[in-house]
């Protein structure tokens, strides 16, 4: 379970989230929605731990540990997993040696032992196959030269092979055509199950229709002003955030 | 006034005086004079200073009032065998020369003859020697001191059209007992015509004692000759280490020089090449990379002399706290050397704020319809791919060497033999690592 509870997370100096209270279960899949600067991406990098996101109040704890206090790479050993908007580009680095290093370091976080290395292939590539991706695409280096498409395809492919407990999925959906969009709705209603969490950050209704949530949040201004359940998506894509009382500038 | 630029060292000169009846070739009157002369030429201008353009980047001032005696240690065997061990790469079947504290050392050097390829040593082939360096162009004052004082090295001929079929191995290490002493050696590899050959040169010595390897190479490659020589320089950590190398390429032939650098706390790597006819290639490739008050100065020229060659340049540095490197890379592409393409690429990574790396690209064209390009870089790790790796799993050192091996990669992806990749990446890796002897 994730609980956060009155987080203000500052990014150079600028306070952008500002009390916001937010409790996922396990099992559970929530969406968050919310217009443009509202800190839906400052929310999901705060729970991940990068640096340069200061939180000056509140708490995030997971499964009753406080995240604040862990390295990003120690919150992926407890199980997070950060589905990033815009996945990095790492020229040298085969996908198939990212994974593996990824893989095996979070192993050894939890104190066990390194996959064995015809074991890795397997896994990798039945992952890879149920997402169809090509193979020859995990010898390449990681998301190097990778359309949008492809760089969001890798990142499901990673969340199917490190298997997190959490996924927290910053706007995954963005910038994606339809059959892009589709792999990517597989690649999250695969890893729902009664003992996961999943925490969707995105812009528009589009991808609720393939991953239908159990709640849908609005964040505005730093705080989360509205929940509901996948109705308030609906609603949301009908009125918009000016029809539903929500401006941008409600800072 | 050029004069003071560079150090005088007199007591190189006595110490000269008082060896020199032991040295190779002494009781062979023009080899000896020849030796002789090397050492006038290089007492009238002594070390090169700081102030010298070319030498600005590692300050020799220390060697300037210490005298390097001639290593005489004599070594234990096992001592020699851990050594070598480390340094031999595994799984090759071809012929090895082991030199220890600058001389042959024949138990650990097997080699058999192959038609068409004659190997011999300069301390039983004097003449050939003798011949090889008075061609060497190599007329700096430090190639005249090697020349001088020189006690080993060999002599490798490969007769056109032969193909050696294994790359010859020679592993040049320092033992205990060298403090203070020099080791100066001299290789020759004369490439006939259509010739193929492939060397791996293994640097390596003791931490404890501050010795100085010094070797000049000559490598002479006739037409459509195949030359490669891939070198691993992993010596001590007071070690000073010196290499001048001259290449010569003829019509249609190639040289490649690919090298690690990681060792010794003073390391100067030059490498002169031109190109003696039209359509040849040279590829220089290197990897350097320091920490803790080690200084890697790598020093290239090509002289693009004949028209219509490539050469092709690519260097990676890695600077960790106290690393110091430079990169001096000439090209000088001649008026008449049209259709002359030459790339170089040197980017450095700085894993510290304690850390200095220099590059001095030098592209100097005289002619008209050429293609050179050059790119220099100097930067840090990029936090958005490290936070990337480390919101895998990864922790900061796991993240960090990695991303620092993809940035050295590029040098040894290309090297088609897997069991020399795989070593030049798992030596890189290991000084990452920080591994006392990688």
């Amino acid at each position: 379970m994730l609980e956060i509870k009155n987080l203000h997370v500052t990014v150079g100096g600028q306070e952008i989230l500002k009390g916001l209270n937010l409790t996922i279960s396990d099992g559970e899949v929530h969406a968050i929605m919310g217009p443009n600067g509202a800190g839906k991406s400052t929310l999901s990098y705060a729970v991940c731990g990068k640096d340069g996101y200061e939180i000056t109040q509140g708490s995030i704890t997971y499964n009753g540990k406080n995240l604040m206090d862990m390295d990003p790479n120690e919150r992926a050993g407890e199980g997070l997993f950060l589905g990033f908007q815009y996945p990095v580009e790492i020229p040298g680095v085969s996908n198939m040696n990212f994974l593996r290093s990824a893989l095996n370091s979070q192993r050894r976080y939890r104190g066990e032992d390194e996959i064995a290395a015809v074991d890795f292939l397997k896994l990798i590539r039945a992952k890879a196959a149920e997402l169809d991706m090509d193979p020859e695409m995990l010898k390449r280096p990681v998301n190097v030269g990778f359309s949008g498409g492809e760089k969001k395809r890798n990142e499901m492919v990673q969340m199917a092979v490190l298997d997190p407990s959490l996924a927290v999925l910053d706007e995954t959906d963005s910038g994606l055509d339809i059959d892009a969009l589709k792999i990517v709705a597989t690649g999250i209603n695969r890893l729902r199950a009664t003992d996961k969490s999943i925490l969707m950050i995105t812009h528009y209704q589009r991808l609720l229709d393939y991953v239908v949530p159990d709640y849908v949040h609005i964040l505005a201004a730093g705080q989360i002003v509205k929940t509901g359940g996948k109705e308030l998506a609906l609603e949301l894509e009908e009125k918009g955030y000016m029809g539903l009382g929500i401006t941008e500038s409600a800072a | 006034m050029t004069q003071k630029r560079y150090f005088d060292t007199p007591q190189i000169a006595t110490s000269f005086e008082a060896v020199r009846q032991f040295l190779p070739g002494a009781d062979i009157d023009d080899f000896n004079g020849l030796r002789g002369d090397a050492m006038s030429k290089y007492m009238d201008s002594g070390l090169p200073g700081p102030k010298v353009e070319e030498w600005k980047y590692t300050n020799l001032n220390f060697l300037a009032n210490e005298n390097f005696d001639i290593a005489t240690a004599l070594p234990q065997e096992t001592e020699i065998k851990e050594l070598f061990e480390k340094a031999c790469v595994k799984g090759l079947s071809g012929p090895l020369l082991v030199f220890v504290n600058g001389h042959y050392y024949k138990p650990l050097s097997p080699f058999a003859d192959q038609k068409g390829i004659k190997l011999s040593l300069l301390s039983d082939n004097i003449q050939s020697f003798r011949v090889g360096m008075a061609v060497s162009d190599g007329d700096s004052s430090l190639n005249n001191l090697n020349r001088a004082l020189v006690t080993d090295g060999y002599h490798l001929e490969i007769a056109p059209n032969v193909e050696m079929k294994q790359p010859l191995q020679v592993i040049h290490m320092a033992t205990s007992g060298t403090d203070m002493t020099a080791m100066r050696y001299r290789v020759q590899i004369m490439a006939g015509a259509g010739a193929k050959a492939e060397i791996i040169e293994s640097y390596i010595g003791v931490d404890q004692e501050r010795y100085w390897t010094h070797g000049i190479t000559d490598v002479m490659l006739d037409q459509g000759a195949d030359v490669t020589i891939y070198q691993f320089q992993t010596q001590g950590r007071q070690a000073v280490h010196m290499t001048e190398l001259h290449s010569h390429v003829a019509d249609k032939a190639r040289f490649s020089h690919i090298s690690l650098q990681l060792g010794a706390e003073i390391n100067r790597t030059e490498l002169i090449n031109s190109f003696t006819g039209e359509n040849a290639d040279i590829e220089l490739r290197g990897a350097y990379l320091g920490r803790n008050k080690q200084s890697q100065d790598i020093f290239t020229r090509i002289n693009h002399d004949q028209p219509n060659c490539q050469s092709n340049q690519l260097y990676r540095g890695v600077l960790d706290a106290g690393g110091k490197s430079a990169f001096q890379g000439k090209v000088i592409v001649a008026r008449d050397a049209q259709k002359t393409n030459a790339d170089q690429s040197n980017k450095n990574l700085l894993l510290s704020r304690k850390a200095e790396a220099n590059a001095k690209p030098e592209l100097l064209i005289y002619a008209d319809d050429v293609k050179c390009s050059h790119g220099t870089t100097v930067g840090e790790l990029d936090p958005d791919q490290l936070f990337y790796l480390r919101s895998r799993g990864m922790d900061e050192v796991t993240a960090k060497g990695l991303l620092v091996e993809a940035f050295v990669a590029e040098v040894f992806d290309d090297i088609a033999d897997e069991t020399l990749r795989t070593a030049f990446k798992e030596k890189t890796a290991r000084w990452l690592a920080h591994e006392v002897t990688p």
